[in-house]
């Protein structure tokens, strides 16, 4: 029991470093007004893989995950409006890159979602239409993350202002909120770092 | 005001030296007919008088200090170059040089507005012969000042470049008139040939042109006034929503909100800044009365051929029997459309000491004098409406609720209020395009030839319940002449057809929308005709061409096919079929030939030939311009654009899911032929919109065997 | 808040209380600055963009705090009548504008695509001139753009 809670202690611990951060670019997660609407069912239980994907899978991350090269958009996941697309960097075209409309924070007078570093995802971490245990593969594969240690892969999902972004999305242009992932950001925060620490076991499915 | 008086038209009342500005040169020109003139007719093909009313203090020109000639415009600038083709219109007859010449839109202070409307394509048809007319009156009386002064005889003197000259002598307009109080009144004189115009017919740039390329803040929403306000009414998101009551406590101690204006139907935040005023918004709670929840389907059910007022708009011959296995029927249906100019609509209004002063972006600038007036119960003199440019009109600004809102919330402030709609509030009140549906039944004879062809349409309100006509019309007319336009059929060597209007008030509000029925009726008729070409085995030119006489503009309109029709190809050729159509709206035909090829299931229009005669063109860049916009215009409409009804609201409420032509849909390439058929100008910037819609249907039927009848067109 | 600037070549610095107020009604209310439009405040219809650090951005979606410190270009500080920008010089040879709302935001960002890709394909004007006109003036706008690049490129050319 004890050592359960000591698991617990740690992201708990970072977790609160990461909310008394007082620097503008980070999402202000203690901001009850800003949380996403909770996505219709939110899952409490299952193993730590089923709440890392429950979370991956949604479209607060596929969206901008896409399989082709039009980022996603909405609760219906259509094609970004006006023909946006990847470009050569990830981050659109010259006249009308990422940051012509988006910046480091959520804009509530014109509805788009902002965080740092909004951009595409480099097209060799495409999720959209992949199974679970695809984009977990694809995520921990070297070649196709950045080249990144299991280590920093969990950095990456546990810290990243953008990946955070996804549990205070904002609101829409009709002023609706976004629906957050499916799983408590402090819960899936602690599966994912009990997951890489138990070995980052992909399930046979 | 002094009362109306009806003037002649060859009367004229001057008053001179009005203060600082120097010289007045003051024309009161009313061209009044009895409205039984007009007749239904009329709607379809002549041009209704222009509806401008006189009084004294009312000017068209005045000559400055520094010899330069303000137009006062009754007529506004919305895109469509009316002010330059005006000024071309006065330089031609007054003898000035054209940056000689600056036009404003008239205040009903200060200048003669038109009482209807600017719309129907009608500013330089309506104004040729009037404008043309008084300017050269003015030409005369100021060359017979100057006889008088110089002590020559008024033949030996001639007029240029805004100066008189003869015996050696010369004097600028200005020193003519400097001083004068009583002018002499010639008769109004002949004009000149057109031929002998320098400006008319020649693709002058337009006047705004520098304006609008730098930035100026001539919008409507670009309006200020001393210590203005900015403000928003709160408006329903449900279609028949009506206000009940609201909740406004804690909007009252929001950050800058100056007051909250509550009136029987609406309630206003009025704020230091708009960003104050919007956010005050968001706390107001409305309870509004939702009746019914109003669906895509409840409103196909009432808009349909069968359902609502009928009336036989064209009748030759005798009816299709629907049991013929011969007859071929088929259905069309257009979408509700939004206006979506990039101006939303709004107003300044500064209303204190019993008198208002309106400054918005209007096509209505007397009806919203009129309205101001009345709502605030003020005197018709004591409103003071200043229209600016046009941040796109189409229609849209042919009403003027807005104006009357901002007034009362100026009138409850005692402040400057300007207030503007959200872009959502123009999605969900817009005066839209109304839907339509249309059967379409043709036969043809043994010739292959059509035996009869009918038009059969139901269409929500245009003209009728429109503010700028009166009630009465609808009785006369017993038709919607706004759901009319392109309604009838053309082919009237047809030995039966006919068309037939059903109409029907839908629960929201519709009205002009840039060539009002036209759009989706030639799509329906020239998508028929089309196919019943195909049928019967012929060019569809050819076809087209041997079923209109020469009767009315019939034999314009065979010029226009005939024209268009010499770059017409009946085949596919590497991928790409061809496509046309022709229309005739306002006397005005156009034939379209498009190039179009399909791409991942993606429609692509890659070439539009288009042959318009609108007769004299006074501008013909800018006649170009028109058509280059309406046909991209009509390509948006007819393929990308669609409201409909989520949730008992309009919907959807912004750009981007509100599909629109952008840059990557325009046709790479864009010929516009003009010819002049008539010795007159013709409305110009509706009827390019006509055939264009049918004109890429009808490619698509030839490269996929599919016919498209509903718009926005889409490939499963 | 106070928030300090660069804006069309001057310094200014406005004192605000809500720095989340957009960027748009601080140019237009605060600066008097009125050739950058509102159409939409959606960040759809691209009306309202202007430059900030040579980057097209669409002020009704920009937090005005975000400028501290910034170089901000809006129409009015692209060209003049006396020194137009190629843009502007452009859109007047081939008389683009017809209402001329949204004008002032095609040109920004044209401006910012030419800065960085002096002779864009018709492609690369689809991608990047996305912008909504309800005038419909595309045709003449992307000829425009072509010449843009044109003049663009004989005042500087380009060395391969």
């Amino acid at each position: 029991m004890r050592s359960q809670k000591l698991i617990y202690i740690i992201p708990i611990i970072l977790f609160a470093t990461i909310l008394f951060a007082t620097d503008l670019a980070s999402p202000k997660l203690a901001d009850a007004t800003e949380a996403g609407l909770a996505a219709e069912e939110v899952l409490h239980d299952g193993t730590n893989f089923d709440k890392m994907m429950a979370v991956l899978m949604h479209k607060r991350c596929v969206n901008c995950h896409p399989s082709d090269n039009i980022p996603k958009q909405g609760e219906d996941s259509h094609a970004h409006n006006f023909g946006m697309a990847r470009g050569d960097g990830n981050h659109g075209f010259e006249a009308t890159n990422c940051n012509t409309c988006h910046q480091s924070e959520n804009n509530d007078f014109s509805g788009v979602p902002g965080a740092p570093e909004w951009s595409l995802a480099p097209e060799s971490m495409k999720w959209e239409g992949l199974t679970r245990t695809e984009i977990a593969a694809s995520m921990l594969d070297p070649k196709r993350n950045g080249g990144r240690t299991h280590h920093e892969v969990m950095e990456h999902l546990t810290e990243h202002a953008l990946v955070l972004w996804a549990w205070t999305p904002g609101i829409d242009a009709a002023g609706n909120p976004r629906e957050a992932p499916p799983v408590p950001v402090d819960e899936y925060i602690a599966a994912v770092k009990e997951w890489f620490e138990a070995g980052a076991v992909i399930p046979a499915e | 005001m002094t009362e109306k008086k009806k003037v002649s038209r060859r009367k004229f009342l001057i008053r001179g030296s009005l203060g600082t500005l120097g010289v007045l040169a003051v024309g009161t020109y009313v061209f009044r007919n009895p409205i039984r003139r007009m007749g239904l007719e009329m709607a379809e093909t002549l041009i209704p008088p222009y509806s401008g009313e006189g009084t004294d203090a009312n000017l068209w020109f005045e000559i400055t200090k520094d010899n330069q000639v303000v137009l006062q415009s009754p007529k506004v600038e919305m895109g469509q170059g009316t002010f330059t083709s005006l000024a071309q219109m006065v330089a031609d007859e007054l003898d000035v040089a054209l940056d000689q010449v600056q036009v404003i839109g008239a205040a009903t202070d200060t200048g003669i507005v038109d009482g209807m409307s600017t719309g129907g394509s009608l500013s330089v048809a309506s104004l040729w012969t009037p404008l043309r007319e008084m300017a050269a009156t003015v030409r005369e009386m100021i060359k017979a000042e100057a006889a008088k002064q110089m002590g020559v005889a008024v033949g030996t003197l001639s007029t240029s470049n805004g100066s008189v000259s003869g015996g050696g002598k010369s004097m600028t307009y200005a020193e003519v008139a400097e001083g004068v109080t009583e002018w002499k009144l010639p008769k109004t004189p002949e004009l000149r040939a057109v031929k002998d115009y320098k400006f008319i017919g020649q693709p002058i740039k337009r006047i705004d042109l520098a304006p609008k390329v730098f930035g100026d803040p001539i919008f409507g929403m670009d309006a200020e006034m001393p210590r203005m306000l900015h403000a928003c009414v709160i408006r329903p998101e449900h279609v028949g929503a009506t206000f009940k009551s609201a909740e406004t406590s804690s909007a009252e101690s929001m950050p800058g909100v100056v007051k909250i204006v509550q009136k029987e139907d609406w309630v206003g935040v009025v704020a230091e800044t708009y960003a104050q005023a919007l956010a005050a918004k968001m706390t107001i709670k409305v309870d509004w009365d939702v009746p019914k929840q109003w669906t895509e389907e409840g409103i196909r059910s009432i808009l349909q051929v069968g359902k609502g007022n009928k009336m036989i708009t064209q009748k030759q011959g005798g009816a299709l029997d629907e049991a013929d296995a011969e007859v071929v029927s088929m259905e069309f249906k257009s979408p509700i459309g939004a206006h979506a100019q990039i101006e939303p609509n709004g107003a300044l209004a500064l209303v204190k000491d019993g008198s208002a002063t309106i400054v918005l972006s209007t096509q209505v600038i007397g009806v919203t004098q009129k309205q101001v007036s009345e709502a605030l119960g003020l005197p018709l003199d004591k409103v003071n409406v200043i229209p600016t440019y046009l941040g796109g009109g189409f229609g849209r600004r042919l009403n003027t609720v807005h104006a009357v809102q901002a007034a009362q919330m100026s009138q409850a402030v005692g402040k400057p209020v300007k207030y503007f709609f959200t872009r959502k509030e123009e999605f969900q009140h817009d005066t839209f395009r109304p839907p339509t549906h249309h059967i379409m039944r043709g036969k043809l004879g043994a010739d292959g030839l059509l035996e009869g062809l009918e038009h059969h349409y139901a269409s929500g309100d245009v003209a009728i319940n429109s503010v700028i006509l009166p009630p009465m019309l609808t009785t006369i007319f017993g038709t919607d002449i706004g759901a009319m336009r392109g309604g009838n059929i053309q082919y009237d060597k047809v030995p039966s057809h006919r068309a037939v209007q059903w109409h029907t008030t839908l629960p929201f509000a519709t009205s002009w929308w840039r060539s009002l029925g036209l759009l989706a009726n030639t799509f329906a008729i020239e998508s028929f005709v089309d196919e019943m070409a195909i049928k019967a085995g012929k060019n569809p030119v050819e076809f087209r061409l041997q079923q209109v006489s020469d009767k009315g503009t019939g034999k314009r309109l065979k010029a226009v096919m005939q024209k268009a029709g010499e770059t017409y190809k009946d085949e596919t050729i590497n991928g790409r079929a061809m496509g046309f159509a022709a229309s005739v709206d306002a006397g005005a035909p156009c034939a379209h030939v498009v190039e179009v090829s399909i791409e991942d299931k993606e429609i692509i229009v890659h070439k539009v030939i288009c042959v318009f005669d609108c007769g004299i063109a006074v501008n013909p860049d800018q006649v170009k311009a028109q058509c280059e916009g309406a046909i991209v215009m009509g390509m948006s409409g007819a393929m990308h654009e669609q409201m409909t009804l989520k949730d008992g609201q309009l919907y959807p409420t912004i750009y981007g899911p509100y599909n629109m032509a952008l840059m990557r849909h325009a046709p790479k390439e864009v010929e516009v032929i003009l010819i002049q058929g008539d010795d007159k100008p013709y409305p110009v910037g509706e009827p390019p919109m006509g055939p264009i819609g049918a004109a890429i249907g009808n490619a698509v039927r030839r490269l996929t065997g599919e016919r498209l009848t509903d718009l926005p067109m889409r490939l499963a | 808040m106070k928030i300090s600037f660069t804006i069309n070549g001057e310094q200014q610095s406005i004192d605000i209380e809500d720095g989340n107020t957009p960027l748009l009604w601080v140019v237009r209310d605060m600066l008097d600055l009125k050739g950058t439009k509102f159409g939409c405040g959606k960040a759809a219809c691209g009306a309202c963009t202007l430059h900030i650090d040579g980057e097209a951005v669409r002020s009704c979606s920009y937090a005005v705090k975000f400028a501290e410190g910034k170089n901000l270009t809006t129409i009015e500080g692209l060209g003049t009548r006396e020194t137009p920008h190629p843009v502007q010089q452009a859109w007047m040879e081939h008389v683009v504008p017809q209402c001329g709302y949204c004008q002032p935001g095609f040109m920004m960002a044209t401006a910012a695509l030419l800065e960085k890709n002096p002779n864009p394909t018709d492609e690369d004007i689809d991608n990047n001139i996305i912008n909504v006109c309800r005038c419909a003036t595309y045709v003449r706008m992307r000829k425009a753009i072509h010449r843009a690049a044109e003049l663009t490129q004989s005042a500087n050319p380009v060395n391969q």
